[in-house]
């Protein structure tokens, strides 16, 4: 149980860094709405790891947060990216493609030799 | 680098929990409030926008739970829950709480004082500078004693060998001082140039010894320490006008020591040795040596040295016999100085040891019963999903908990006890000055408390929850099989506890017994109503200075007679238990066989007919009476034996029976000049009843007695026999001193403050270990009678049936008691093979008994049944009580 946990978390890691990458600073709720959206709502991100996640992320010091207020006026956790956050997720951005690479070979069937 | 931050992120998180719970609950409650909107949005009712979002969002608390694990550090949390429940349990049950943590403590704290005096006096390394370079050089008799070195023989070592960076030899002795303030007898020691250079220090003020000090007939100097300095020389920073009178010298102070060096011990002057020059004899034994090892030489490297030295002056000196050293040994200085102290501390830390034992045997067994009692809470916690491994760390909590209370409070009592030991401890225990509860000390109570929590801990916890916890459940509670095993184990410790018990009682009986045969020797000489007044005059050669001091004394003691209440005055060299008297090797030869050169008397001292070996005391007639030493024949000195009538001497029965076995001494004459410088011959005219010298516990030495008249000397202890106020007579006395010679000091005391002194070593271990012993008893007990009560009071029931089923009171009584003294025979017999195998260990401190002695083993044996028995007999009449009605209604 505790390992699919950590895969997920992983990736999740990487979605919330490369969404604060490209929306600048946002909310728990933004970052939720905005995974979900560009997952063309395949994903729905699971409340319960998303909070820990964050919290974890902030820990390893590559968010960082603050209050402050929404557009609609209503007093907000704002996360954003930090430096060592920048190049997190350049490096980690980079594994994952290189894993999704060597998965697509062994996985497509053409190139089994 | 992230995971290291994420530490103490998570190390800060486990303290500002409840500011960050605030924060997430405002964190979901805006993104509820958002969903909230986007459904709005979507065109639903207020209130199915609000289900809808609630459903999404999934179980808030939930979240808030895993959040908070990630938040902080889930194991340090878990241990602050473990404590905050662990005490709350303790203080439930505070009796028992307050029972283990007492007996806890009196474990640790016992062991922590008998460690500080072991630290203190064996471990912690010499204040000096590499401590452990410094070495003692001894040479070895023919019967491989160690004995002190003689100057010819130490000045080959200093040549000859290349072990030591410096090496100097040093003895000390009473003089009296004055020149500074008061006329005092004060510590001095005689000692080599290079004495501090072996310690690695110098004058903090003034210059170290030279050669030129030392050479014969040099201006007299001396180092002072810097207690003496600050005291009695009033810290003067000038020492060119400071100058101290020393036995009747005027001697310069050239240094000031730094403070906190005091060696030999006590010592508070040091003198240059040998300013009259050495004693050219290999067979005066008059220093002691200490020297510094050569950097990257060993210890074995430089005693082969020395020995090799050692046996080459035995092969070639002209001096043979038996005062001729054999060999030689260099051994740390540490250990040289602890030595005699070793085995007996060693004892006590064992004896100590085993109380410590006991007393975790007796908590382990109070957690037992606890965790026997807890096992429907361990068994809910587990169904509820708790781990074992959760579980064992419960209890290891608490046990580290009363371990921790138990070992501070232990280290508080330690402070008392280290003083009361300090206070017990005898005068000749060496460095006890240096015994206090220290760093290392405080380290190693540390680390006992927590072995001693490990044990406790994992040995409940282990007991525990081994098994199937639900089971209890199942059973309403009742526990009766779980029950009946730790009963098991506790009827184990119990046996094991009076093993231990009877080892330590038996040892302490050993030692008791030893006290008690060591208390019926008979001395040889009275002790009580003996005032002792220890009067030194400056040394003298000249036999006109020696004659006038032989006239002083007399002076002095005819005075003493006439203070009231004082019946008999006597003088001696020492007092028996008292420092000892020198001995030395006397020749049998008659007036005509008088060699007339120094070779001449070496020859005879080849045939060892002619030789004898004795102690040499000097004393004068009423000595004999005041110590009540018994005339056997002949006569002791008296008018006749004036100092220029021939000499005598009066001998001890066991010189005269083992000397002149079949033969009357009496009319003999010996020569023993080699003691004091005094060719003429002494005819023996008396035996008289032997002493026991050394100690109790030793055999009388021989002794030739010679007469103060005589053969005069300048420092002795004159002893008044009087039925009059010690304090009275001691002001008397002082005022008959101050009246002859304002200059003389003197020191008093009683005999039989000397004499007890003597048997403070024995007494000391005998009470310590005795302590221990009663302690470890009353544990035992206590822990007998609790296993014995916890299992009639799980019986009731059983109890209960039995009679029911027509069982009679008498056999009830025989079960319970049959119960106790199977534990109890197999506690006894474990005890004693273990005493059998481990008091060898005591065998060097006994005197009289045997260490397999049967008296003391029976009646160790007998005492620890019958205690035990009566631990076992008041449980067991409870149970004889039980009425099966109540019992059955039990539980």
């Amino acid at each position: 149980m505790t390992d699919k946990k950590d895969v997920w978390q992983g990736t999740l890691a990487l979605m919330v860094l490369k969404t604060l990458q490209s929306m600048g600073p946002l909310h728990g709720y933004g970052i939720a709405r905005r995974i979900e959206q560009t997952s063309g709502d395949l994903l729905s991100v699971n409340y319960g790891t998303l909070y820990p996640g964050l919290l974890k992320l902030e820990q390893e010091g590559y968010i960082s947060s603050e209050w402050g207020l929404s557009d609609n006026n209503r007093k907000a956790k704002y996360y954003k990216l930090t430096r060592a956050g920048r190049k997190q997720l350049e490096s980690e951005a980079r594994e994952w493609e290189q894993t999704t690479e060597i998965l697509a070979r062994f996985l497509s069937p053409e190139r089994e030799s | 680098m992230g995971s290291l931050r994420s530490f103490f992120a998570r190390l800060a998180g486990v303290f500002t929990g409840s500011r960050r719970d605030r924060e997430l609950s405002d964190e979901l409650e805006f993104h509820l409030q958002m969903h909230i909107d986007d459904n709005l949005r979507r065109g639903m009712s207020p209130e199915e926008a609000r289900r809808q979002a609630v459903i999404d969002l999934g179980g808030v608390e939930q979240t808030k739970e895993i959040y908070r694990e990630r938040r902080g550090l889930p194991m340090i949390e878990t241990l602050l829950q473990d404590v905050r429940f662990g005490a709350r349990m303790l203080a439930r049950n505070l009796g028992f709480t307050v029972v283990a943590i007492l007996t806890l403590a009196l474990g640790i704290g016992a062991t922590t004082a008998i460690f500080s005096v072991v630290y203190g006096v064996l471990l912690q390394p010499l204040p000096y500078c590499d401590s452990n370079r410094i070495m003692s050089v001894f040479e070895l008799t023919s019967k491989a004693m160690r004995s002190r070195l003689a100057d010819p023989n130490f000045n080959d070592f200093r040549d000859q060998s290349r072990s030591f960076q410096a090496i100097a030899k040093y003895g000390d002795n009473v003089v009296s001082v004055s020149g500074a303030s008061q006329p005092t007898r004060t510590s001095v020691a005689n000692v080599s140039p290079d004495f501090l250079k072996v310690f690695g220090i110098q004058p903090i003020l003034g210059r170290d010894f030279t050669a030129d000090d030392a050479k014969k007939g040099a201006g007299p100097t001396v180092l002072v320490s810097y207690g003496y300095w600050k005291q009695d020389l009033a810290s003067s920073p000038d020492l060119s006008q400071a100058h101290l009178k020393i036995d009747g010298a005027i001697y310069s102070v050239i240094g000031v020591l730094p403070p906190g060096f005091h060696f030999p011990a006590d010592v508070d002057l040091w003198l240059p040795a040998d300013l009259d020059g050495e004693n050219p004899s290999r067979t005066s034994h008059n220093y002691s040596a200490v020297g510094r090892l050569r950097d990257g030489v060993t210890v074995q490297q430089a005693n082969g040295e020395i020995s090799a030295i050692a046996r080459r002056i035995h092969d070639t000196s002209s001096e043979q016999g038996d005062y001729l050293l054999k060999d030689a040994i260099v051994i740390p200085l540490q250990d040289s100085l602890t030595g005699k102290a070793r085995s007996p501390l060693l004892v006590l830390l064992d004896a100590v040891g085993f109380l410590l034992l006991v007393a975790c045997a007796n908590v382990a067994n109070l957690l037992l019963a606890q965790a026997s009692v807890r096992e429907r809470e361990l068994a809910i916690r587990s169904a509820l999903g708790a781990a074992r491994g959760r579980l064992v760390r419960q209890f290891l909590t608490e046990a580290f908990l009363l371990s921790l209370v138990g070992g501070g409070l232990g280290v508080l009592g330690a402070f008392w006890g280290v003083a009361g030991i300090v206070a017990l401890a005898p005068e000749n225990l060496p460095r006890l000055d240096s015994v206090s509860i220290s760093i290392p000390v405080l380290v190693f109570a540390f680390l006992l408390s927590t072995a001693v929590a490990v044990g406790l801990g994992a040995f409940t916890a282990l007991r525990a929850t081994s098994g199937d916890l639900r089971k209890a459940l199942l059973e309403g509670g009742r526990g009766q099989a779980g029950a009946q095993g730790s009963q098991r184990v506790g009827q184990i410790i119990v046996a094991a506890q009076i093993a231990i018990t009877l080892v330590l009682v038996v040892g302490a009986g050993l030692l008791g017994r030893s006290l008690m045969k060591v208390l019926e020797v008979n001395p040889g000489f009275r002790v009580d109503k003996i005032v002792a007044m220890d009067v030194s005059l400056p040394w003298v050669e000249d036999p006109k200075a020696k004659a006038d001091q032989a006239i002083f004394f007399s002076n002095l003691i005819d005075r003493l007679k006439q203070i009231p209440g004082v019946r008999k005055v006597g003088a001696v060299s020492a007092l028996p238990m008292d420092g000892g008297l020198p001995d030395g090797t006397f020749l049998l030869m008659s007036q005509n066989e008088l060699p007339k050169t120094v070779d001449g008397f070496g020859l005879l001292r080849r045939q060892k007919e002619r030789i004898g070996i004795a102690d040499f005391c000097v004393a004068t007639d009423e000595y004999f009476q005041v110590l009540g030493i018994p005339l056997i024949r002949g006569r002791i000195f008296d008018e006749r034996d004036g100092p220029n009538s021939p000499h005598v001497a009066v001998i001890s029965e066991s010189l005269a029976r083992d000397r002149w076995p079949n033969q009357d001494p009496i009319g003999h004459t010996i020569e023993f000049g080699n003691m004091d410088s005094d060719l003429r011959l002494l005819t023996i005219v008396g035996i008289v009843g032997d002493v026991h010298e050394d100690g109790l516990d030793l055999p009388p030495q021989p002794t030739v007695y010679v007469d103060l008249f005589q053969r005069p000397r300048s420092a002795i202890t004159l002893t008044m026999l009087s039925d009059a106020d010690t304090r009275s007579v001691t002001s008397a006395a002082r005022g008959i001193l101050q009246d002859l010679n304002p200059e003389i000091p003197a020191k008093f005391g009683t005999f039989s403050q000397i004499y007890s002194a003597s048997l403070g070593s024995r007494r000391f271990n005998v009470i310590l270990i005795g302590f221990f012993g009663i302690i470890a008893l009353l544990l035992a007990t206590a822990g007998v009678f609790g296993v014995m009560a916890y299992s009639v009071s799980r019986r009731t029931r059983e109890i209960g049936v039995r009679v029911a089923l027509g069982a009679s009171s008498g056999s009830v009584l025989r079960m319970i008691l049959g119960q106790g003294l199977r534990t109890i025979f197999l506690g006894i017999a474990i005890g004693i093979v273990g005493s059998l195998a481990l008091t060898r260990t005591v065998e060097s401190l006994l005197f009289g008994v045997t260490a397999t002695d049967p008296l003391t083993f029976a009646g160790v044996t007998l005492l620890l049944v019958g205690t035990a028995l009566l631990a076992c007999y008041v449980p067991a009449r409870r149970a004889m009580q039980v009425d099966p009605m109540v019992a059955l209604r039990h539980e």
